[in-house]
């Protein structure tokens, strides 16, 4: 699933470790969620935009594809 | 050991899990195989391990019917499938009591007996069903 992860996550200057402490989670994790290899649930997306201060629509909102 | 936080690993672990138990599995199938073959049916079951077979076998069962009755598409009422329930177990109960009585070498009492086994059998999963059904409309 792709996403804004990274983007967001970098406009802040966290790391991938730092960004996973924030939410509970193992770095491999957020390094999954970005390369769009793990659908995280929307709770974990919630706590990810908490993280990063924008909205689940910012963040994770893509268009319906053809 | 810490306890798992994230959610990626705890869905990892379950699939860990359901991999061990299909092993565990095949291997009580491999054991009760092996009993059947070299000591006939008796001695399968007279082995524990049959009972854990059946045990988990029943527990499963039980855990399956919260799924199906989700999937469920009729729309008729909880209390009417399990008087159609009770009405068809009846029935196949009576006709384990007929059949076993009326076999050379049995009497009513066994009939009754098997019977009345057949009967408390079913009665049990239907009424589980019910309650699921009952909750799950409450949903």
């Amino acid at each position: 699933m792709e996403n804004k992860v990274k983007i967001a996550r970098v406009s802040l200057d966290l790391t991938q470790q730092e960004l996973a402490e924030m939410v509970g989670v193992t770095r491999q994790t957020i390094s999954l969620i970005e390369k769009g290899r793990y659908n995280p649930t929307l709770k974990l997306c919630l706590e990810i935009c908490y993280a990063v201060n924008q909205t689940l629509d910012e963040v994770f909102w893509q268009e319906r594809k053809e | 050991m810490e306890k798992i936080k994230d959610e990626r690993l705890q869905l990892k672990n379950l699939k860990n899990i359901r991999i061990t138990f299909i092993v565990q599995t095949l291997g009580i199938i491999g054991i009760l195989l092996y009993d059947l073959i070299n000591h006939g049916m008796d001695g399968m079951t007279d082995n524990p391990v049959w009972f854990v077979f059946i045990l988990t076998g029943v527990i499963n069962a039980y855990l399956s019917m919260s799924i199906s009755v989700e999937h469920e598409k009729t729309k008729r009422s909880p209390v009417t499938r399990l008087y159609i329930s009770l009405g068809v177990i009846t029935l196949i109960s009576l006709l384990f009591v007929t059949f076993i009585a009326l076999t050379s070498g049995y009497n009513v009492m066994d009939g009754l007996l098997v019977g009345g086994i057949v009967f408390v059998c079913s009665v049990i999963p239907a009424f589980y069903m019910y309650g699921l059904r009952q909750k799950e409309r409450d949903e």
